[in-house]
């Protein structure tokens, strides 16, 4: 039995009537004694019996591979084997691909694409063999440079921009571009694989593991029911674990060539060059608006990259097509495809670097027409989506821009830049509009009801986002059950399939499968009881119905019952155009004799929904504005202008931001309930934190120092050269 | 990483003869040393472990000198330098981050003399000493270039020796990730003349900024330097900073270390 | 090579390749897993430990370069014979101070240091004065904790804790 549900419409919101109080409160994460203690334990943690140890080997050009000198390898201390096998992967899959990516290892279709696994009876032994093994590639470079290709697509158009652009009071043609990211969680890409007669189970540190087991299986040429992957802890995501990683096929491979479990774990280095990349944009914005500053039409266009064979283009105007007002548009990319490392999501794709190049021209046009920052971007707020005519199921970037500018004191601002200065450091504030698409998959979740609690089980995964402690008080609330009283079990594709987590979807879409299993218990507790589900009161392990109150164990009379949900999305995520919105305010110091910028202190004031719970979701965001403090300031992924390959691929090189450049952060939420999200009335946060809070800063930097930088991230020697 | 043996000798004589064999290399805090192996960059037979030799432990003020073992770490020259030479405290407590700080040595520093490391601009600004086991080095003949030093195979710094000024500073402007300073100046202010080390900022690694010594022996102000200029010319350039970033930051870090020395 | 390390009081022997790092040693010899590889080049702090009371990073050294030394790991931070959480650790999960957990093991140890360390008086980068006499400034906290990479970024909570637990400490 399954409760079913197709989201074709509004849902009621049956958690305001529910009495536990435990959804929406700052609850700790029920995992948290297990992360403090270093109990919780990671892919390539527990190691079986017998475990050998994998290392891969990277190709260090471009061209037909050659492994020169594989028997001598197989011939060293430990060796156990060196595997160059075509089922092996060229990069890691796509989210959502639910098939496998390219695969092979006779040609290196980028510098650093694995050609090889080495394994050995030790961790050390194994090392040193990968590093032993010489590859020779042949051949001539694939094009590496975005500009030197010609680019695949089309922008959609919209009635006559370049009509609009001349008779505009206020025209801009900006060109903003940004580097290549890398998500970099702090866990390695990493998978112990074991073999069971013809079944394969995988410890791994992936994101959705209901696509990943087709992945792997697809692979691997076998059925996915013999393909079983636990991730039941992952130690940061960010879309670089969406699909199946290289790691995990080559364990898959070589355990089953062994007979013996193996673990492969990249090195840093490695899961830079083999997991995707946020590609690099080159963002031409366009912006056409009256003396008022309303805008008439506005173009965003952007080139990205990608390698061949891959489907994903960074969706940088994603948020572009129902931001603002302005009947004349043309929006979208364009894609090069270039021999660089493969491209993929990184933590808000499209958004992350779309919204923030988009915003940082808002900024620009604010300055051209005089307005207000704030009062600009409220002009423009559309009453139905621009491009589809679409309504929106609601709409809260006016209500965000208000609770933040009060809070952040944004009408003591001076309009000026240059109009402070603390000895050498010029000080300014900067704001940015925030936009993230809503998204609805499909999930199931099944809960097992005992005298003693609720089991939740399902596939889905804990990256950190809080899926623990959100489906505990989901259930919890919608049983009437203490947190201590239900237990959330995940990342295990024995279980139901979930969502998995990316896109910001995973707490709506699996929190409403958890809630429909509850829904589906609710009604036989209602049967039991002989009374309609709706009238059922559950609070503290107590039933009441009319003015019976029994106790839950005993409704349950010795059985043990199960309760099954399953949600897809329907014509709600169709007929309405689905978004949370936010408003980012930054003040920041600009030295006037290094250039260096230092963030003072952040604001964010976020609409998404109903709050699930408050703490984690805060956390969520701290994550996402700390993020774009460096992608503003400081990260940037740098490639060969020869080969394309990757130059700074370290944590020495690559600099994400740390505890010293973060400043204290102010997160706050809106009150909403969005009916059409679906019965949780909640939408997707994940993401929206980092969508504009790098605009924030740069503005910020504008109206500190003067110096507009266009070219991210404002590196200290840009901004002196504007400042001199 | 390839094999190696390991060997933790008790006294200097021990460790000296055991860096006899050949590609027999000195082990300090490994802070460089092991991720250098880990990369596969040194290939060396043997490790010789330093961490156990008395004679290479012990900061003190020697009269107008302070004396500092080579396996000294970071931290404790940091804290144990606090009221004698406020400068190097400073700089020591700004290497890397606190954990490298634990582990890493003067001495194991100044023998890899990574261009971009900072003790070399308080050895260059002193005009200090190093001691090996064998002679007695100055500053100026120590340092040879980027990775390069005037240490014969086999030899190792049992301490290094500095004048102690009557104010010195260090100010880096670092390289966020790494912490290593895209630019690092040391200033030592002595009665009858100032000391200017600069690192990393040069192709050649460190060096003394002489018109910078020169300018502010006869005024040591922050305004004596402001008519001097650094070229560009010879200065590293990558992804973190242009030549003439650095050359540019040379006299900020130089003003800054002036104005702050104490 | 034989190596006597002293892991959280319990003694252990072990006869390891010269290789083997104190990190691998932890994690994969003695089943240790609580200390987090997430660069194995001293760049993230993931694998933070205590040596004699020391922060150092666990994947910068050798075993065989420890031996007789005491080591402490996450699995030791827990107080009391019942193993119950640190001051350091109820904080940490009261003010959120980790979303995915991998970096947390290294972040509690090196607070627990660093905590240490202030209590000594030791100077740092961010210290305006060598005299001795720190307080837990955003500057101050943050720069002593900038060893500790969060990609997860949950800097305010793991500031927040850190203020909480010291305060704790301070009123013992």
């Amino acid at each position: 039995m399954s409760l079913d549900l197709k989201l074709d419409g509004r849902s009621e919101d049956r958690f305001g009537t529910m009495a536990q109080g435990l959804l929406g409160t700052p609850a700790d994460r029920p995992e948290g004694v297990l992360k403090v203690t270093g109990a919780a334990t990671y892919a390539a943690e527990n190691l079986p019996e017998n475990c050998a140890f994998g290392m891969l080997v990277r190709a260090p050009g471009q061209g037909k591979v050659t492994a020169v000198n594989a028997d001598e390898v197989r011939a060293m201390p430990g060796v156990l084997a060196v595997i160059r096998d075509e089922r092996m992967i060229r990069n890691a899959a796509q989210g959502t691909a639910n098939e496998a990516p390219v695969q092979g290892v006779d040609h290196a279709e980028y510098v650093g694409q694995p050609v090889a696994v080495v394994v050995a009876e030790s961790f050390e032994q194994a090392r040193h063999a990968a590093q032993s093994l010489k590859i020779t590639t042949e051949g001539s470079p694939g094009p590496v440079d975005p500009d030197a290709v010609e680019p695949e697509g089309e922008p959609t158009r919209t009635g006559d921009l370049d009509s609009a652009m001349k008779d505009a009071v206020h025209a801009l043609d900006l060109t903003y571009t940004t580097p290549s990211h890398s998500s970099t969680p702090m866990e390695p890409h990493a998978a112990i694989a074991e073999w069971d007669g013809d079944r394969v189970s995988v410890r791994a540190s992936l994101q959705m593991l209901k696509y990943n087991r087709n992945e792997l299986a697809d692979c691997l040429g076998i059925s996915a029911e013999n393909v079983r992957i636990q991730s039941p802890f992952v130690g940061g995501g960010f879309g670089s674990k969406l699909g199946i990683t290289a790691e995990a096929v080559s364990a898959a491979i070589a355990a089953r060539e062994l007979g013996r479990p193996v673990r492969v774990v990249q090195h840093r280095r490695q899961a830079f060059e083999t997991v995707t990349r946020r590609s690099e944009t080159t963002q031409r914005i366009r912006l056409a608006a009256d003396a008022e500053g309303r805008l008439s039409g506005l173009g965003h266009e952007a080139l990205v990259s990608n390698l061949p064979g891959e489907t994903f283009a960074e969706p940088v105007t994603q948020a572009s097509a129902f931001a603002y007002a302005g009947a004349h548009r043309v929006i979208g990319e364009r894609l090069a495809r270039l021999h660089r490392p493969a491209a993929g999501s990184v933590r808000a794709p499209g958004e992350a670097v779309g919204v923030t190049a988009f915003e940082c021209a808002m900024d620009e046009l604010a300055v051209k027409t005089g307005l207000d920052p704030v009062e600009l971007r409220r002009r423009n707020i559309p009453d139905k989506d621009p491009s589809s005519g679409k309504p929106f199921s609601s709409h809260m970037l006016a209500a965000a821009l208000d609770d933040g500018a009060g809070r952040f004191g944004w009408s003591d601002r001076a309009p000026e830049p240059r109009s402070r200065r603390e000895g050498e450091w010029w000080i300014g504030s900067g704001m940015a509009a925030a936009f993230r698409v809503n998204i609805m998959m499909e999930a199931e979740a099944r809960i097992d009801l005992t005298p003693d609690g609720a089991v939740v089980e399902t596939d889905m995964t804990d990256l950190g986002t809080g899926t623990y402690a959100i489906l505990t008080q989901i259930a919890g609330e919608a049983l009437g059950l203490p947190a201590e009283s239900v237990t959330v079990r995940l990342g295990d594709t024995d279980f139901p399939p979930g969502s998995g987590s990316g896109g910001s979807w995973g707490s709506a879409t699996t929190g409403n499968a958890v809630w429909l299993a509850a829904l589906d218990l609710r009604r036989q507790i209602a049967a039991r009881l002989d009374c309609d589900e709706a009238e059922l009161t559950l609070r503290d392990g107590q039933a009441t119905c009319g003015n019976v109150t029994r106790a839950l164990a005993e409704v349950l009379g010795g059985d043990d019952l199960r309760g099954h949900g399953h949600i897809t999305a329907g014509d709600a995520f169709e007929d309405v155009v689905q978004s949370t919105f936010g408003a980012h305010f930054a003040e920041v110091a600009v030295s006037d004799v290094t250039g260096e910028v230092r963030v003072r202190r952040m604001l964010g004031s976020f609409a998404a929904g109903r709050i699930l719970n408050e703490k984690t979701a805060r956390s969520q965001c701290h994550g996402g504005m700390t993020w774009g403090i460096g992608m503003a300031l400081t990260e940037e992924l740098t490639h060969d202008r020869r080969d394309g390959h990757m130059v700074n691929r370290d944590l020495a090189e690559y600099h994400v931001a740390v505890n010293a450049d973060v400043p204290p952060l102010e997160v706050h939420f809106l009150e909403e309930l969005d009916p059409w999200s679906g019965p949780m009335q909640s939408k997707g946060l994940g993401e929206l934190g980092i969508c504009g809070a790098g605009a924030a800063v740069l503005n910020a930097v504008y109206h500190a120092c003067g110096v507009r930088i266009r070219d991210m991230p404002a590196t200290p020697d840009k901004v002196l050269a504007g400042l001199e | 990483m390839y094999a190696f043996e390991f060997e933790r000798p008790g006294s200097l004589d021990a460790a000296v003869k055991a860096l006899q064999e050949e590609d027999a290399q000195a082990l300090g805090g490994g802070q460089t040393l092991i991720p250098t192996l880990k990369q596969r960059l040194a290939m060396p037979s043997k490790l010789v472990s330093l961490k156990g030799i008395a004679e290479l432990q012990g900061i003190a003020q020697e009269g107008d000198v302070l004396k500092v073992g080579g396996g000294s770490t970071h931290g404790a020259v940091a804290r144990e330098t606090k009221g004698i030479f406020a400068g190097l405290s400073l700089m020591a407590s700004k290497i890397g981050d606190p954990a490298v700080r634990n582990r890493g040595t003067m001495g194991g520093s100044l023998a890899n003399n990574d261009p971009a490391a900072c003790y070399p601009a308080a050895l260059m600004a002193t005009r200090g000493t190093v001691v090996t086991n064998t002679r007695e080095i100055a500053a100026e003949e120590y340092f040879q270039g980027l990775f390069t030093t005037a240490l014969e195979e086999g030899e190792i710094i049992t301490s290094i020796r500095f004048p102690l000024p009557e104010k010195s500073n260090y100010q880096k402007f670092e390289q966020p990730a790494s912490r290593f300073p895209l630019v690092g100046v040391f200033v030592a202010k002595y009665g009858d003349r100032v000391g200017v080390g600069v690192t990393g900022a040069s192709e050649d690694g460190v060096f003394a900024w002489k018109e910078a010594e020169e300018a502010l022996a006869g005024n040591f102000a922050p305004e004596a330097v402001d008519d001097l200029w650094v070229s560009a010319e010879g200065m590293m350039s990558d992804l973190h900073g242009t030549a003439e970033y650095r050359a540019h930051l040379v006299k900020v870090m130089t003003k800054r270390a002036v104005a702050a020395a104490e | 090579m034989q190596t006597t390390l002293s892991i959280n009081g319990t003694e252990h022997r072990l006869d390891l390749d010269t290789r083997v790092t104190l990190l691998d040693a932890l994690r994969d010899h003695l089943g240790l897993c609580g200390s987090k590889k997430g660069c194995d080049h001293g760049q993230c702090g993931a694998c933070t430990v205590l040596v004699g009371g020391r922060r150092i990073n666990a994947c910068l050294t050798l075993a065989v370069m420890h031996d007789g030394d005491e080591i402490t790991t996450v699995e030791g931070l827990a107080e009391g014979a019942d193993g119950g959480l640190s001051p350091l650790q109820r904080a940490f999960i009261t003010h959120d101070g980790f979303q995915c957990g991998y970096c947390t093991p290294g972040q509690l140890c090196s607070a627990t240091g660093m905590l240490g360390e202030l209590a000594e008086g030791w100077p740092s980068h961010a210290s305006a004065d060598l005299d001795g006499n720190y307080e837990l400034s955003q500057e101050e906290l943050s720069e002593r904790m900038s060893g500790n990479i969060c990609r997860c970024s949950c800097y305010p909570g793991i500031n927040a804790a850190i203020r909480d637990a010291a305060g704790a400490e301070g009123r013992k």
